[in-house]
C-alpha cells in the first residue's frame, strides 16, 4: 500500500513538472540573443584571399571556419592565388567587386594589397586580416605578435649563447621572404634582444625564402664559416627542417640551438623527435581561426557599423614546443580539426 | 653533312665552343682566387664540399635540361615533374605501400608525364617551350590538387634515404656521388653512343636529319622521357638532404637557374653543340657564385639579380659567338 502511494506521488510530481515546462513560453527556452545571432550570420558572404592554402596554418584556419561556416549558414569562399601576388590582385579586385559582406585576407607584404585594402574599406566591405598585416589597419586583425614572437626566439637563443658555457655568441638569423610583415616586425624584436645582449654576434642575415633546402644550403656554407656557431633562429618549421638537416649533416647538433615558429601541426612536432628542431613557438593556428571565427561574428552582427571606423587587434596564443612537451594539442593534425 | 658539321670535324665552331666555355673557366677561376684570398675558410676542404654538395640537385637537373637544349629542345617541366613526381611517391606510401616500391611508382609516372611531353612535341609538333610550360604548369596544377599540403615528409627510417642524405663514398658525399654518375653517365650517352651521336644530329637540323632518315621523333620522345627521370632523381637527392619536398619550389626561380647553368655552360640554345661538360663548367660557376655571395651574406633578391644578370651577359655573349643564321631562324628557335 505504501508502494503504491509513494507510486502515485512520484507520478503527479512528474506531471506536474512536465506541466510547468508546457506553460514556459517558447521565447523562455531560447537561449537569449540566439535568434538575433543567427539572423545576422544567416546567408552572409564571406570570401578569404590567402597567400597559399598549400601551408598547414592556412588550411586548419579554412576548416575552423567552414564548420563555423556551415553551422550559422553563411558562405565561405576561398580565392587561392597560390603564392602568386599578381594572382593576389586579382583576387582581390574581384572579391571587393562582389561586396561581399566581409573580406578576410592574408597578405604576401606590407605593400601589395595596402592600397585595396583601402578601397575594400572605402566600398563599405570590413576586413579582417589574418596572421600577415598589411601597411593599412583595417576593421580586425587576428594573428601572432611578430615582434614578441622575434623577442622570444632570439631571447631562447640569448639564453643558450651567452654565459660562460656557450660555445659561441654567434648566432644566425634565417629569415623568410625580407618585405613579408612576419620578416619586418620579427627583425624588430630580434634587434631589441641583440641591443640587451651585446656580446650575440649575428654571423647570417639571410631570407631562405620558405624554402628547406634554401635553408640548409645556407646552414651549411655558414657552418663552415662558424664551425662554432651556436643558434640558429628561422620563421617556420617547414623551412628550418633543412637547416636542422644541416647541422645534422655536421654532426652538431648537440652544439647548435634551432629555434623556429610554426602553426602547430604534426609534422613540427616530428621534426622535434627526429632532432631536426629544438625549439618551437607554436602560435596554435585552429585556436588563431577560433579567435578569427569570433571576429567573423561579431564583424558580421554589427552591419550598421561603417567599415574601419572600429579597429581591433587580438594576438594568438604563443606556445613555447621542445621535445618536452612536443605531444597533444600542441601537435595538430588536420583529420582531427575536422 | 649536317651530322658531320655539328661533330667533332668542324673546326671553327669547336675553336668558338671552346672560347665560350673558357670565358665561364676563367671567371670560376678568377672568382675562386678573389674568395680564396678575401673569405676565411673559403678554400677550407669542407666548404668545396659544401658548394659541390650545394648544387647536386641543380647540376642534376642541368645534366638533363642540357641534354634536351643538345637537341634543340626545352624542358620547362622538370622542375614540375620533380615535385610532382617525389610527392606522388610520398603520398602513395601514406596509404601503406612499401616507401621503395612508392619511389618506383614515382618515377614511372615521372616517365609517363616525359613520354607525353615528348609525344606533344615530336608528334604534335607544339614548339618545346609552348608545350612544356603548359604540361608543367598541369602537372604541378594536378599536384596541388591531389596533395593536400605543398611540404611533404617521407617516412623517418628510410635507410637508403638517410644514405643518400648524409652518406659518403671515400669522403665524397652520396649527392654528389649521385651527381658526377648521372654527368657521367649522360657524357658517355651523347659522345659515345649511336644514340648520342643521333640526338646532335637532331639538335642541329631536325629536318636534315629527318631528310637522311633519322627516327627524329623517337629520339625526341626518349630525350623527355631520360629528363623526366633525371628530374626525378634530382628530387630523390631533394628528399635524402632536407627529408621533405616542397611543391611551391615549382613557384620558384629554380628552372631559370637550370637554364642559366646550362646557357652559361656554352651549351647553345640553337642546338646540336655543347655537352655534358658545358653544364658542369655552369654548375661550378653557379656554385661558387652562391657560395661567396652566401658567406658575404648578400641579400637573397641581390643574390638573384646578380645572377640574373650574369644569365643575361652568357646570352649575349651566346648571340655574339653563335649567331644566328638564315639556317637556323629558318629551322626554328626556341
Amino acid at each position: 500500500m505504501k508502494l503504491f502511494k509513494n507510486c502515485l506521488f512520484a507520478g503527479l510530481t512528474a506531471l506536474s513538472l512536465l506541466g510547468a515546462a508546457n506553460v514556459t513560453t517558447a521565447q523562455e527556452t531560447d537561449q537569449v540573443g540566439r535568434a538575433p545571432y543567427l539572423e545576422a550570420l544567416k546567408g552572409k558572404k564571406v570570401i578569404f584571399v590567402p597567400i597559399s592554402q598549400g601551408m598547414d596554418l592556412n588550411q586548419s584556419w579554412v576548416v575552423v571556419w567552414q564548420r563555423h561556416a556551415a553551422r550559422y549558414g553563411f558562405s565561405l569562399e576561398v580565392r587561392d592565388p597560390n603564392g602568386d601576388t599578381n594572382a593576389g590582385i586579382r583576387a582581390m579586385q574581384g572579391a571587393i567587386a562582389e561586396k561581399p559582406d566581409l573580406i578576410i585576407v592574408q597578405n604576401p607584404d606590407v605593400q601589395t594589397y595596402a592600397r585595396l585594402l583601402k578601397q575594400a574599406q572605402a566600398a563599405g566591405i570590413k576586413v579582417l586580416q589574418v596572421n600577415m598585416q598589411s601597411a593599412t589597419q583595417t576593421d580586425s586583425y587576428v594573428g601572432n605578435d611578430w615582434i614578441e614572437m622575434g623577442r622570444l626566439e632570439m631571447g631562447e637563443l640569448a639564453k643558450h649563447c651567452t654565459g660562460p658555457n656557450a660555445v659561441s655568441h654567434k648566432v644566425v638569423w634565417l629569415a623568410g621572404v625580407q618585405t613579408g610583415a612576419a620578416n619586418i616586425y620579427m627583425r624588430t624584436g630580434i634587434d631589441e634582444v641583440l641591443k640587451a645582449n651585446p656580446e650575440l654576434q649575428l654571423v647570417s642575415d639571410q631570407p631562405a625564402d620558405y624554402m628547406s633546402e634554401k635553408a640548409r644550403q645556407i646552414t651549411e656554407t655558414v657552418l663552415q664559416q662558424h664551425p662554432d656557431l651556436c643558434g640558429i633562429m628561422g620563421i617556420w618549421d617547414n623551412a628550418e627542417v633543412g637547416a636542422g638537416a644541416a647541422v645534422a649533416a655536421a654532426g652538431k647538433q648537440d652544439q647548435v640551438t634551432i629555434v623556429t615558429n610554426g602553426a602547430g601541426s604534426a609534422t613540427g612536432c616530428e621534426s622535434i623527435k627526429n632532432g631536426l628542431l629544438d625549439v618551437i613557438f607554436n602560435f596554435n593556428s585552429p585556436i588563431q581561426a577560433e579567435i578569427a571565427a569570433q571576429q567573423i561574428s561579431e564583424l558580421l552582427q554589427h552591419p550598421d557599423r561603417q567599415a574601419g571606423s572600429e579597429k581591433t587587434i587580438f594576438f594568438g596564443p604563443i606556445t613555447r614546443v621542445d621535445k618536452t612537451n612536443a605531444t597533444g594539442r600542441n601537435c595538430w593534425k588536420l583529420d582531427e580539426l575536422k | 653533312m649536317e651530322l658531320a658539321g655539328s661533330g667533332k670535324s668542324d673546326g671553327a665552331r669547336m675553336g668558338i665552343k671552346m672560347s665560350q666555355e673558357l670565358v665561364v673557366v676563367a671567371i670560376s677561376v678568377i672568382l675562386f682566387i678573389v674568395f680564396s684570398a678575401t673569405l676565411n675558410n673559403f678554400l677550407s676542404q669542407g666548404n668545396i664540399i659544401a658548394i659541390l654538395k650545394n648544387v647536386s640537385i641543380l647540376g642534376t637537373l642541368a645534366v638533363g635540361m642540357g641534354f634536351i637544349v643538345v637537341g634543340r629542345g626545352i624542358d620547362l617541366t622538370m622542375v614540375a615533374v620533380m615535385v610532382v613526381g617525389v610527392a606522388f611517391s610520398i603520398w602513395i606510401s601514406t596509404w601503406g605501400v612499401d616507401f621503395t616500391l612508392a619511389v618506383v611508382c614515382g618515377a614511372l609516372l615521372a616517365a609517363a608525364i616525359g613520354l607525353f611531353t615528348g609525344i606533344m612535341v615530336a608528334i604534335a609538333e607544339i614548339p618545346p617551350i609552348f608545350a612544356t610550360l603548359a604540361i608543367a604548369s598541369s602537372v604541378y596544377g594536378s599536384g596541388r590538387i591531389v596533395f593536400a599540403s605543398d611540404v611533404l615528409y617521407a617516412p623517418s627510417n628510410i635507410a637508403w634515404l638517410k644514405f643518400i642524405g648524409s652518406g659518403t663514398i671515400l669522403g665524397i658525399p652520396m649527392v654528389v656521388v649521385i651527381f658526377g654518375a648521372v654527368a657521367a653517365l649522360m657524357g658517355f650517352f651523347l659522345r659515345k653512343t649511336r644514340f648520342g651521336r643521333l640526338v646532335y644530329a637532331t639538335g642541329d637540323n631536325p629536318n636534315a636529319a629527318r631528310t637522311t632518315g633519322l627516327p627524329t621523333r623517337p629520339i625526341i620522345v626518349t630525350q623527355y622521357v631520360l629528363s623526366a627521370l633525371i628530374a626525378f632523381t634530382a628530387g630523390i637527392i631533394m628528399l635524402g638532404l632536407v627529408t621533405g619536398i616542397d611543391t611551391r619550389l615549382y613557384n620558384s626561380s629554380l628552372i631559370y637557374d637550370v637554364l642559366l647553368v646550362v646557357v652559361l655552360g656554352g651549351i647553345g640554345l640553337s642546338g646540336g653543340q655543347g655537352g655534358v661538360r658545358n653544364v658542369i663548367v655552369g654548375t661550378i660557376l653557379v656554385g661558387i657564385l652562391t657560395n661567396g655571395m652566401t658567406i658575404l651574406n648578400f641579400s637573397y633578391t641581390s643574390q638573384n639579380l646578380i645572377k640574373s644578370v650574369i644569365l643575361l651577359g652568357a646570352l649575349a655573349i651566346d648571340a655574339i659567338i653563335n649567331p644566328r643564321d638564315e639556317q637556323t631562324s629558318q629551322s626554328g628557335d626556341i
